[in-house]
């Protein structure tokens, strides 16, 4: 509760909330103020005005201009924002989820299965992140491109599932699951602060005196565990989360911008901006094809980082009562 | 110290072991018919070619014999030429470079290299210079100020920086321009008459007197530079801030008040020396910065190197590439953060004099 009222009462972090409520009205009023057409197969699909390849400005049809084939920006933008929630959020909950894991049971077991599992983290973090989640997506849609991805399909649909709240019986969209390899890319590399995090944090609870009654009285190892040490551990985990939905969906973009995250034609702010590559020479005159999109991410990742900024303070002990972090 | 260091130096090989198994597992979830590349730069075109080279590069064998075989390589049956093998160098061979991996690497790094040596110096500089300038005034105006500038501008993605960059002093004003060189440069550092010394621009022309030459590179590099060194300037700024910040609250400073030096004195003998030392530390995770941020700032700028190559390598599937590269890299990681470890022996008293 006292987090919640410092987040409230701080002019940064409330600058951030204001923003993330409003993006979260865009995203929940998308179908009113950006409409997809009557006879849409996937609203996330940007509608398209011909298939002129010259880049429109703002007019009155389209407010925010129209890219190379005539994709409307105004209407990217406004269902771009459910992209970004939803690949921030999925992200955050499946990197979090694997840390928990690792980091829990590395600490809680000890002895060689926490060696082996610290020196896997270890061997993640090896790996410049950007360069591991463009391999990884790369190798995943060569993967998924060929239709029969055996066992990897399982993690595909369970994501399919979380995310778009896919049927698992049913294939997955292919439009889907170009998005669906990003995110998996990212996952794949970015639950190594949370593994460690939360070791530490159960190594230090682990030998506290409720642990010790909790076993004396009987309880059982996953009991003890899940329902005494990770409540306990957990909350910082969760802080440093809510501080990386941002560089997520900056590296999701990153990543859609590269041309291999969202599809083209996909309401995906980086895959927008991807547009924008082939009018360097004019971009003058085509400045509308960054700046919409561009805007929008700045606006997006800005929130969650004034928000960040003073978790950060809350999370650090050292500054715990002292109006002096930033 | 010496335990330490060797410490550090022992964790290397098992690091580097894992990265290699990671690369392979990644490698081993395609097809044979995907994994020739690592042994030949093309199929001949008849009937069960692919079916002989996969037998005779043992693309079907059990995983482990393959892992063993992509590291040390394997000897072609009937030639008696050993082919792969990463220990070798070998690292198959590119469809997107039209080359082996190993010589697109080797073609392409000297770019790369020269965008990040220009870009560190004002990466480290300005960050630390702005981080002691942030604690000194803690908490007043230019702390305030520094504050907001570097939460915008981590939120602003490195390409989106760039287009703008592009679209004022390229598109708009004609002041700066995207690639490597120009038209004109590049005939001339093609032709016999300009030596290669380092196949680094900037130094080569220096090294050739050819002012005009260095000024067309440095025309090139402006953008991407700015766009590089903007990327990390921040991250650096709060490390040294807070660092700074803990070290002005010690005891010994007071002391150094007390004493009567002059404040200059305090922050530039006393507190500075001992605030640096962790900025130090964040080395490695500067050097993943760099590393990460030549992919997308090479693609944005169209400039030759190793990042934009990646890129393009993974827009067309061509993983055999992607893996190439991406292993080069984690080992360059792995082999910096070793340096920046033992650095920190060097540096830290505690553990100099342990």
């Amino acid at each position: 509760m006292k987090i919640i009222k410092r987040l409230l009462t701080n002019p940064t972090s409330l600058a951030g909330i204001l923003l993330l409520v409003a993006f979260t009205v865009v995203a929940v009023a998308a179908p009113w103020i950006a409409p997809p057409p009557e006879n849409a197969r996937d609203s996330y699909m940007i509608p398209r005005d011909g298939f002129g390849s010259e880049p429109a400005a703002p007019n009155d049809e389209h407010p925010f201009g129209t890219t190379e084939g005539q994709y409307d920006i105004y209407y990217g933008v406004i269902w771009g924002t459910r992209t970004a929630f939803r690949v921030g959020v999925v992200i955050t909950i499946f990197t979090t989820l694997i840390g928990l894991l690792i980091g829990s049971f590395s600490a809680f077991y000890g002895g060689w299965l926490d060696e082996v599992l610290m020196r896997i983290t270890e061997i993640f973090q090896a790996f410049p992140f950007l360069l591991s989640a463009i391999t990884l997506s790369s190798v995943l849609q060569t993967i998924y491109g060929r239709g029969e991805a055996g066992s990897l399909m399982f993690l595909a649909k369970l994501l399919a599932l979380v995310a778009f709240g896919h049927n698992p019986a049913k294939p997955v969209d292919p439009i889907q699951l170009q998005i669906l390899t990003g995110m998996l890319a990212i996952t794949a590399f970015g639950w190594m602060t949370y593994a460690r995090v939360i070791r530490g944090n159960i190594l230090a609870v682990r030998e506290l005196e409720y642990a010790m009654a909790a076993r004396a009285i009987g309880a059982g190892n996953l009991r003890i565990l899940f329902r005494h040490l990770l409540p306990n551990a957990i909350f910082p985990v969760l802080v440093i989360a809510s501080m990386n939905i941002g560089a997520y969906v900056l590296n999701f973009a990153a990543l859609s911008f590269l041309g291999l995250g969202a599809q083209r034609g996909y309401a995906d702010w980086g895959q927008m901006i991807n547009f924008a590559r082939n009018w360097i020479p004019s971009l003058a005159d085509h400045w509308y094809i960054v700046v919409f999109p561009g805007l929008a991410i700045v606006l997006f990742v800005l929130a969650w980082n004034l928000v960040g900024d003073v978790l950060r303070d809350v999370l650090d002990p050292r500054m715990r009562g002292r109006e002096e972090g930033w | 110290m010496l335990a330490y260091i060797i410490r550090r130096i022992l964790i290397l090989p098992v690091l580097a072991l894992g990265v290699t198994m990671l690369i392979f597992l990644l490698l081993s979830l395609l097809t044979p018919y995907e994994r020739v590349a690592l042994y030949v730069a093309d199929v001949p075109r008849r009937q069960g070619a692919i079916d002989e080279l996969i037998e005779k590069y043992g693309l079907d064998d059990p995983i482990p014999l393959q892992y063993w075989n992509w590291m040390v390589g394997r000897k072609d049956p009937d030639t008696g030429q050993v082919r792969g093998g990463v220990l070798r160098g070998d690292l198959g061979f590119s469809q997107t470079g039209r080359s082996s991996v190993a010589e697109v690497i080797g073609r392409r790094l000297p770019a790369t290299v020269e965008l990040a040596l220009w870009s560190a110096a004002p990466m480290i500089g300005i960050g630390i210079w702005l981080g002691v300038l942030s604690a000194i005034h803690h908490n007043k105006a230019p702390d305030q100020v520094l504050r907001v500038i570097s939460i915008v501008g981590w939120s602003i993605p490195t390409f989106v920086f760039g287009l703008l960059l592009l679209m004022i002093f390229y598109a708009r004003l004609g002041w700066l321009a995207p690639d490597r060189l120009s038209d004109w440069a590049l005939r001339i550092v093609q032709s016999g008459d300009f030596m290669r010394y380092t196949q680094i621009n900037t130094l080569d022309a220096l090294l050739n007197l050819r002012v005009d030459i260095f000024l067309d590179a440095i025309k090139h590099l402006a953008m991407p530079v700015t766009t590089l060194a903007y990327l990390n300037w921040a991250f650096m700024l709060r490390v040294t801030r807070s660092s700074m910040l803990d070290t002005l609250r010690q005891d010994y400073l007071t002391t150094a008040r007390a004493k009567g030096l002059a404040e200059r004195v305090v922050i530039r003998r006393h507190a500075m020396p001992n605030a640096l030392i962790p900025v130090v530390t964040v080395g490695g995770l500067t050097l993943v910065g760099l590393l990460n941020g030549v992919v997308i700032t090479e693609t944005v700028f169209n400039y030759p190197g190793m990042g934009s190559f990646l890129a393009q390598a993974a827009m067309s599937l061509d993983v055999v590439s992607v893996l190439g590269v991406t292993l080069f890299s984690s080992i360059i990681l792995v082999l910096g953060n070793l340096v920046v470890d033992v650095l920190y022996g060097f540096i830290d008293p505690r553990i100099r004099l342990q």
